[in-house]
């Protein structure tokens, strides 16, 4: 019987799962799957930002499953790609404008926690006489019998394929799934049209802070089916980053980590000491940058770029923390303010300074994106288009006051949730390279929702005039574009910022320079400057401060005009106040006037009665943030070697 | 039964089904749940170590194996204690894995299965709609922040408009690039503009205002199958695994009756 068994098992694993390897042996599959296509037509600088979302979850997620969506990653690639889909919920979904590439995060601890209860025997065909096997089966019947006739006799002669004797081969759900998944992403990855990432959510959380990391993997099936994703459960971020390299030692591939919702890590996600509470050391910094060369600042979790706490001078710092500040992920801890230059990623930036100072790395030196986060398995963005954090608050009248699951239930509400953000790289194409390289060097950058096209390059010579010649070449000719660095040169660095705004979203309030640097005394300060805004002639400097720029949006109908406000803003700026000798990061941040939340929208779509205080939170100026540019100190003889040459 | 029949997938696929359904009623769980000897053997902890070594490209070090041994452990008391408690009844993430593993095992020799050139002429022609590359436009154009200014410059012969980062001159567009850089608005406008060689407009943006020149309209057209076969593959295969999973469930679903209420 036994034996039989293992026979009939035999055949329904060769007649029925050999998909992915035989799809990604065959070499011109892979060609044809990958970006040969793409290389001639490069322009020589990109030429526009791609939009995606880097954080999508869908019913693979054990949560998101819990939750309630049915959709998979297919209707999540669908979807993104800009088709119609009918949510979990039954409403017909689809984005204004389509996503140009998509990375499906879902929890690799979903996918592995439930591998024995859900193992169905598959298993890939790589053995030889399974191969025959199952070339017999599809000659025809009396290949298929002929084929289980040798497969009885192999039972009996105890001469089963090794392949299929291995248990931790046979009980690889994760390892069905993510087959499954990379050759779903090679069908509907379209070089130059959209771009289909593999990826996972590397999950660890210790004590319920948030040190999640969504993985990114630059490469074709043939390379990313030589591993599966990475456990969270009881594992570290050290861990993590070994599996990133052997990965990329093993198939000459390249892998990338990004670290999210430090707003919800207590202080753990960006810490001044070592793993083990120690020192920092270089090779702890060094490899952390180069491992995670981007952050995200801002998704449904709300916003991480700064605290009214840290940043007392920033009169719009703040935004997206309602809720969130409270505490940890499930709100087992709450926070308190020793805690937070360790969760926002302004601080974190500062923070990479001073270690820079005293091991010769930065840590820190990362490039800022937005996400979702969802869970519906739609990457929505958009405040009049928002399918909710999960198919729990997928849109209904309930969902904005309602307290949400994160938690005791106490202190965080459905209104406290954001629309969620989006990716902007400048690649030169829409190819899985081109786009994971814009990443790696950190040309990317966050925005809260809307798609306004940021530029900033870095250099020691710009100025107004160049914007009368061809000045994306001046500035990749004569500086750095977001994510670069300068090399000090006893000069003040000087930037070329234009910030367009979403062509069909709302106009532009002002554009900002975030500095931040090391003193004299050793203590990283901050400094934002309001660099160009709208109504220049009046809205003058009132007490060193811009008037706010006003309010157009009629609450109780969920609209705003674009009466106010600049369609373009851009300025060529230089330092005020450089100092030779600083090591600084400088970041752009581009404020669009006051629009309505997705709050208000659900307000009027339901003729909801919300309290005065969850109205005035359902205004708010959504925004973008650049990656940094560094300017760092000329290299003494004898400095550790400069760590961010990364890409 | 005919050879046709016996190469159907449909009829793998209810095989396929029978045999799970045997082989899970037979084995049901690997180990009596009931049973409170949790062995290890020296191949099954090699084995643990390979795979170790499959997703980090090196054995595990004594610490590891043993943390990874441990976890194992953990996870089998787990899953029995669960098993004992009933828990995998009644869940429904349980019921959709499983019934997900079912669409999976009819989709997959669709996925494995390598369409011959006749097949994929024939899917070429029969979807030729979804094939066609939508048109591409060239044009020049000036931006004004105003309609009056545009109206004003429009009978000049090189009107200079005002600076804003666009391109003065586009080359080849599609709508829905025209749509990610101007706005959905002005993409519309175009698409229902002719070649002329005058200046038309003035034509809104997001932005303004804008007169612009085309040059060329390329309407759409469908690729000749040689250009866009790993596309064609791809969409016969999304479809053809659609169509067999559908198959696969309505067979089944003709065995059942089902009552509601």
């Amino acid at each position: 019987m036994r034996k039989l068994v293992m026979a009939a098992w035999t055949t329904t694993a060769a007649l029925t799962l050999v998909g992915c390897d035989m799809v990604a042996s065959d070499p011109d599959a892979a060609a044809q799957s990958g970006d040969q296509a793409q290389t001639a037509e490069l322009p020589e600088f990109p030429d526009r930002p791609y939009w995606g979302d880097t954080h999508l979850h869908t019913d693979v997620s054990v949560d998101a499953f819990g939750f309630g969506v049915r959709l998979g990653p297919e209707d999540a690639l669908k979807f993104a790609r800009g088709e119609q889909v009918t949510a979990t919920t039954g409403m017909p979904a689809q984005l204004d404008r389509p996503l140009d590439f998509l990375v499906i995060a879902d929890h690799s601890d979903a996918m592995g926690a439930t591998r024995r209860l859900f193992d169905a025997p598959r298993m890939l065909v790589r053995d030889p006489v399974l191969r025959r096997w199952y070339d017999l089966m599809h000659e025809g019947p009396e290949g298929s019998q002929r084929a289980i006739a040798e497969l009885i006799t192999a039972a009996a002669n105890d001469e089963i394929p090794e392949a299929l004797r291995d248990p931790e081969r046979q009980a690889g759900a994760t390892r069905a799934l993510w087959d499954n998944h990379l050759a779903l992403l090679e069908r509907y990855n379209q070089p130059g049209t959209f771009t289909a990432f593999a990826g996972f959510e590397w999950t660890a959380m210790p004590d319920g802070n948030n040190l999640h990391r969504v993985v990114m993997f630059r490469d074709n099936d043939d390379r990313t089916e030589q591993v599966v994703p990475f456990p969270g459960i009881d594992t570290e971020a050290e861990q993590l980053w070994d599996y990133m390299e052997a990965y990329e030692r093993a198939t000459g591939g390249k892998v990338l980590a990004i670290p999210h919702n430090s707003n919800l890590s207590n202080g753990q996600m960006f810490e001044l000491t070592g793993p083990d509470g120690g020192p920092m050391t270089a090779a702890y910094a060094r490899r952390r940058a180069a491992r995670e060369p981007v952050v995200e600042a801002t998704q449904i979790k709300g916003d991480s770029e700064t605290h009214p706490f840290l940043s007392p001078n920033d009169e719009l710092a703040g935004f997206g923390i309602a809720g969130w500040e409270l505490g940890n992920l499930p709100l087992t801890h709450t926070t308190t303010p020793d805690m937070l230059p360790g969760s926002y990623v302004r601080s974190a930036l500062k923070r990479g300074l001073t270690l820079e100072q005293q091991t010769g790395a930065n840590p820190y030196a990362f490039g800022l994106i937005g996400a979702t986060d969802s869970h519906t398995a739609l990457a929505t963005g958009d405040e009049d288009n928002f399918f909710g954090k999960h198919t729990g608050n997928e849109p209904k009248a309930t969902r904005a006051m309602r307290p949400q699951n994160l938690g005791t239930r106490v202190g965080r509400f459905g209104w406290n949730y954001l629309a969620g953000g989006y990716a902007a790289a400048w690649a030169r194409g829409n190819t899985r390279t081109e786009i994971f390289d814009a990443f790696m060097r950190r040309e990317v950058y966050a925005t809260t929702g809307p798609r306004m096209t940021v530029r900033l390059f870095a250099g020691f010579d710009f100025a107004e005039q160049d914007w009368e010649g061809d000045w994306v070449r001046a500035g990749y000719t004569r500086g750095v574009p977001m994510g670069g660095q300068l090399t000090d040169s006893g000069k003040a660095p000087s930037f070329l910022i234009s910030a367009l705004k979403d062509p069909d979203g709302a106009n532009l309030d002002r554009v900002q320079v975030v500095k931040g640097w090391v003193g004299a005394d050793g203590v990283a300060q901050e400094q934002v400057y309001d660099v160009v805004w709208s109504d220049m002639a009046k809205r003058q400097r009132n007490g060193g401060k811009v008037p706010a720029v006003g309010d157009t949006v009629d609450r109780a109908n969920a609209s705003y005009t674009n009466t106010i406000g600049a369609a373009e803003l851009r300025a060529a700026w230089t330092d005020p106040d450089y100092r030779a000798g600083q090591n600084a990061f400088y970041y752009v941040r581009v404020l669009e006037i006051p629009t309505p939340r997705w709050v208000l929208f659900d307000a009027k779509r339901f003729g909801l009665e919300i309290p005065e205080d969850v109205i005035e939170q359902g205004v708010a100026q959504e925004r973008a943030y650049s990656s940094p540019v560094w300017l760092r100190p000329a290299a003494r003889p004898g400095d550790a070697p400069a760590i961010m040459e990364g890409a | 039964m005919s050879r046709a029949l016996l190469r159907e997938p449909l009829l793998h696929f209810l095989i396929g089904g029978a045999v799970l359904y045997a082989l899970f009623a037979w084995i049901g769980t690997p180990v009596d749940p009931a049973s409170r000897t949790i062995s290890l053997s020296r191949s099954d902890q090699a084995q643990i170590a390979q795979g170790f070594a499959q997703m980090m490209g090196r054995p595990p070090t004594d610490a590891e194996l043993s943390g990874l041994i441990e976890r194992r452990v953990r996870e089998e008391v787990l899953y029995r204690e669960a098993l004992r408690l009933g828990l995998d009844r009644d869940d429904p993430a349980v019921r959709r894995r499983l019934a997900t593993k079912m669409d999976e095992i009819a989709a997959a020799s669709a996925e494995a299965e390598t369409p011959g050139d006749a097949v994929l002429e024939e899917w070429h022609k029969a979807h030729a709609g979804t094939f066609e590359t939508g048109g591409v436009v060239n044009f020049e154009q000036v931006y004004f922040a105003s309609e009056a200014a545009a109206l004003a410059a429009k009978g000049q012969a090189s009107p200079s408009g005002q600076p804003i980062s666009l391109p003065r001159t586009v080359d080849a567009k599609s709508m829905v690039e025209l749509g990610a850089i101007f706005g959905q608005q002005f993409a519309q406008e175009i698409a229902e503009r002719s070649v002329a060689r005058e200046w038309q407009g003035p034509i809104p943006s997001g932005f303004g205002w804008h007169l612009v020149r085309l040059s060329h309209r390329e309407e759409g057209s469908v690729p000749p199958l040689a250009e866009i076969r790993d596309r064609v593959e791809a969409d016969w295969r999304n479809s053809t695994i659609t169509a067999r999973r559908a198959a696969a469930y309505n067979a089944l679903r003709e065995a059942y009756r089902v009552e509601i209420e």
